[in-house]
């Protein structure tokens, strides 16, 4: 290399340092925005004010720690009133209008759905709360922070195929009957073939559209098909409305699973108790043991109950939410920078630890293990019982 | 139609359609199709339900027909996009008309009863999608789906397909609106069973708003999937979609053409403004009071209000207006003694009441026909029959030779056949001037709707409504109601006019008057059947008298010898029995 040439390379080394340094004096000046969009009013809402209260605490406490890459965090976060297309063009306005640094998810699939298209037009990570169906989530930086594993339909039922086989009295026949709605659905036609090849006989079928108010019907079909163990697909209060029908008709279902009941009226009603469900965190240990986890089932009461939600405890959209933004700060943190690209590289073969165990993201679809957990109501109060490990102490599957 | 206006349309159109060029951010291309998207839905909605009256709370269904119409072929079937389209309006269009088809045949399903229908097919429909192929539950995803390159980006092209979709929608409002088919609409809107005796085709412009309106909505649909990129049922089919269109045209105001676009262009754009998540719930609190105010106190809509402000300010047509002026007539010629209807064996029972029996009975060319006799005898219900008000039980009903017996209503009035009301029905949200020009357009042989406008004039001056031709029929008193009536007959320039009391409820000055008028009008050659009960008035001016009594023709001759049949005096004054 010439003389010449030699000093060229040492100026422009010297200039782009320079660049990076006044970058680095410029970033430090004013906050990391991070843009997102939450069902805030709608029929999605009770949820959506779950992850707002989640983000408000954990970005508070973050920036109580110093924030990231020294700078100030700051959450804008925008109401999508329930509607995918609103929450689409809400995230086209947060980077092409008010051009914030990073992403954040939504909850609900549809939204997420959205948000992953406005991502991947512009090369932008994003980190969703609880994307139901995984193999919708095809963009490569896309990360899911719900554990479901990249087959859910497949390990969800194996999970509780496992947990209710260590029942008192194992199921030998199931009744299925599920909501059409879309991520509960596919759930339960993987729970039919899973119980198929796991030898349950299935007595009963039955699919309700989401909406359906009257379940007197459904309720007496089981009632007459007797089964074992009854796998409800339903969500929100679904599968309070179906049990309520059942109590009418003088019966009690043997064991009964529910996939995504609301948490607090599944917990409270007399009809209810015994229920199954799916869960990633309960507020007991083992999941408490750690120090993070206890400190934010703590703070979360104090904040839900100021806000006046009607379910102050933590539970999968909150635990949810919660490791969605512990993934966000990994990732920035572990790469030591803002730059998309980087940060889904990183996630890809990384471990974060988070409140629901540790997660990995390389499989499919960036989805890593099923950590989906087992609980049962008891005593009105959810406590995790499948598998062993993660049980509450000395919980263990009880008949109803 | 004013060319002007429709290239104002398509200029503003083609003015929105740089915005992908302009290097604005990406986001005010996904805001403008939102503003785009709900432009054609509220527009799809309001060429039913504004323009008809018939309140639709089914447009879930038409827009979710198209929605899973362009999914299903193009998520599932591979279909390339843009075909999708076609298919995605003809989708819904064909579950409008066929629904329509049905339902427009039946009178009862009107109001309230046509917009629960509109709701249950909707879920019928999304039950449907739900339980086949085309959803079966888990959703349809489009995220793969190629679209055709129409901008630089491929936000900017489903921006650019949604302003084609809206400028369209807002283009054929405007000619719906300027069309005969508008004025008809309104018509059926304010009195559908008026409305087909003056002429208008009622269920074929029922069908062709449903249509046009499903079509639309099916388009809007059609793009929305792949905006949205996955479509679910319970997203698609829910009440959301009929309650915002509802709410748009309402607020922009459903009588104007434009009106739904300024409502759809408010809400939307408030609901935007409305999304900052630090107080979203005081947000839509406020959102839905401003509704909630501007409804209140605007009920005909932002253009409502425009309206009624230009409204104040009289029309050059009112200033200008003759009395005097003596408007064209059908070209009958002078009483011939030529049968110009002929009614044989007429029957026409209600619930048990048998309101005419085996009338016959014929009206000659040029004539006064005085048909009189006491209340209840069958006056009223043989207008309303041999208007095509009330179809026949039995009979014939031939005019100028042709048999009219069975057909629809406004056959009889293209036939030439014309009639008022006893109790005057104008159309309520119409000015005097196109109540008249309604009448115009659609009875006898009928005219454009600017020729109609242009001669209503001479009628609303011929009957002395001058001044008050831009006034709403509610600011007119009795004796103008009367004479609206009587222009409205004319202005279709009938061979044959019926007047069914419209001397009733009139000062003697009043009567006066109008017998004055109605002898102009026959003098121009009109054959008139003139039902009335103040006798002196028939006397003065018939030329025959038929009489009714409970519904059977009792006596015909002139009035001075049918008033000597002891028939007729037993009809009005009872029978001794001492």
């Amino acid at each position: 290399m010439s003389k010449m040439a030699k000093l060229a390379a040492a100026a422009a080394i010297a200039l782009g340092a320079l660049g990076v340094l006044g970058e680095a004096q410029a970033q430090g000046a004013k906050p990391i925005v991070v843009g997102s969009t939450l069902a805030l009013t709608g029929p999605l809402s009770a949820t959506g004010l779950v992850h707002k209260l989640v983000g408000e605490i954990y970005v508070d406490d973050l920036n109580r720690r110093g924030g990231l890459l020294g700078r100030k965090v700051e959450w804008k976060l925008m109401d999508d009133q329930s509607k995918p297309d609103l929450a689409r063009t809400l995230y086209e306005q947060l980077l092409t209008a008010d051009k914030v640094d990073l992403l954040m998810g939504p909850y609900a699939t549809g939204a997420i759905l959205s948000a992953i298209g406005v991502a991947q037009r512009y090369n932008k990570l994003l980190i969703s709360h609880t994307m139901g169906i995984p193999s919708l989530a095809k963009y490569d930086m896309h990360f899911p922070a719900w554990s479901l594993g990249p087959n859910p339909q497949a390990t969800v039922p194996t999970t509780v195929f496992d947990a209710v086989a260590q029942a008192p009295k194992p199921p030998k026949t199931v009744a299925i009957v599920t909501s059409k709605f879309p991520s509960v659905h596919f759930l339960s036609l993987g729970a039919r073939e899973v119980f198929k090849q796991k030898g349950l006989t299935e007595v009963l079928f039955l699919e309700w559209e989401f909406g359906n108010r009257d379940f007197g019907p459904i309720a007496a079909r089981v009632k007459d098909a007797k089964p074992d163990m009854v796998w409800s697909g339903d969500i929100g209060l679904e599968g309070n409305m179906l049990l309520e029908a059942m109590k009418k008709i003088d019966y009690v279902p043997p064991l009964h699973v529910h996939t995504y009941p609301a948490p607090g009226p599944m917990a409270a009603a007399p009809e209810t108790d015994k229920a199954l469900s799916l869960t990633i965190f309960e507020e007991h240990a083992p999941f408490t043991a750690n120090p993070v986890a206890a400190q934010f089932v703590k703070t979360f009461k104090e904040r839900a109950t100021a806000a006046g939600l009607p379910y102050t405890a933590v539970e999968t959209q909150a635990a949810a939410s919660f490791t969605a933004w512990r993934i966000f700060e990994a990732s920035v943190v572990a790469t030591k920078s803002l730059d998309d690209r980087k940060m889904a590289d990183w996630l890809k073969t990384a471990q974060v630890p988070t409140i629901q165990g540790t997660l990995r993201f390389d499989r499919g679809n960036n989805f890593g293990d099923d950590l989906m957990r087992i609980k049962q109501v008891q005593n009105k109060a959810w406590v995790t019982v499948w598998p062993k490990q993660w049980a509450a102490p000395g919980a263990t599957i009880k008949m109803p | 139609m004013k060319p002007r206006i429709a290239i104002s349309i398509l200029a503003v159109g083609a003015g929105l359609a740089t915005v992908p060029w302009l290097g604005l951010p990406a986001f005010y291309e996904s805001f403008l199709y939102l503003l785009c998207h709900w432009i054609v839905l509220a527009i799809s909605w309001n060429i039913l339900s504004g323009y008809t009256g018939y309140f639709s709370f089914g447009h879930g269904a038409f827009f979710g027909a198209g929605l899973y119409a362009t999914a299903f072929l193009a998520g599932k079937q591979d279909w390339p996009f843009l075909a999708t389209l076609p298919a995605a309006a003809l989708a819904a269009a064909l579950l409008g008309t066929a629904l329509g088809a049905v339902v427009f045949r039946v009178a009862s399903v009107r109001g309230e009863l046509f917009a629960l229908l509109t709701l249950a097919v909707t879920f019928v429909l999304a039950t449907i999608i739900l339980n086949t192929p085309i959803d079966g539950g888990p959703g349809v995803y489009l995220i793969g789906v190629q679209l055709p390159r129409l901008g630089p980006s491929a936000n900017a092209s489903i921006y650019l397909m949604g302003l084609a979709a809206a400028v369209a929608a807002v283009l054929l409002a405007y000619l719906i609106h300027a069309a005969k088919l508008g004025a008809g609409l309104f018509a059926i809107h304010d009195d559908e069973d008026v409305a087909e005796v003056m002429g208008v085709p009622t269920y074929r412009f029922k069908l062709w708003a449903l249509a046009l309106s499903c079509a639309l909505a099916g388009i809007a649909g059609g793009i929305h999937a792949v905006f949205v990129s996955y479509v679910t049922v319970a997203e698609t089919f829910s009440i959301a979609v009929p309650l915002g269109v509802v709410l748009m045209s309402i607020l922009g105001g459903s009588r104007h053409w434009l009106g739904p676009a300024v409502g759809a262009i408010a809400v939307t754009g408030l609901q935007y403004f409305f999304t900052s998540g630090e107080a979203a719930v005081t947000g839509r609190a406020l959102f839905g009071l401003v509704l909630v105010l501007a409804i209140l106190f605007l009920p005909g809509g932002l253009l409502g209000l425009l309206e009624r402000l230009r409204r104040k300010t009289p029309s050059p047509v009112a200033a200008d207006a003759k009395p005097a002026v003596q408007p064209a007539l059908a070209p009958s010629p002078a009483a011939s003694g030529t049968p110009l209807l002929q009614v044989e064996g007429l029957f026409k029972s209600f619930i048990g009441v048998r309101a005419l029996e085996d009338v016959t009975l014929e009206v000659r060319k040029g004539e006064i026909l005085g048909l009189v006799g006491p209340n209840g005898s069958g006056k009223s219900t043989f207008i309303n029959v041999v208007s095509g008000h009330y179809r026949a039980d039995a009979g014939r009903i031939r005019f100028e030779g042709r048999d009219l017996a069975g057909a629809d209503g406004h056959r009889f009035a293209r036939a030439g056949i014309a009639r008022t009301y006893q109790i005057p029905r104008p159309f309520a949200q119409m000015s005097v001037i196109e109540n008249v020009a309604l009448a115009r357009m659609f009875g006898g042989v009928g005219c454009s709707r600017a020729e109609a406008l242009a001669e209503a004039a001479e009628f609303v001056a011929f009957a002395g409504l001058g001044p008050h031709a831009q006034a709403r029929p509610d600011a007119l008193n009795l004796h103008q109601r009367k004479f609206l009536e009587l222009a409205r007959a004319l202005a279709a320039r009938p061979k044959l006019l019926m007047l069914d009391e419209v001397l009733s409820g009139l000062t003697p000055a009043e009567i006066d008057e109008a017998i004055a008028m109605i002898r102009r009008i026959r003098d121009r050659g009109t054959t008139i059947v003139f039902v009335e009960h103040i006798m002196r008035a028939v006397v003065a001016l018939v030329d025959r008298v038929v009489v009714l009594n409970h519904g059977a023709l009792i006596a015909e001759g002139s009035a001075a010898e049918v008033m000597r049949e002891p028939a007729v005096r037993a009809a009005y004054l009872g029978t001794t029995h001492a």
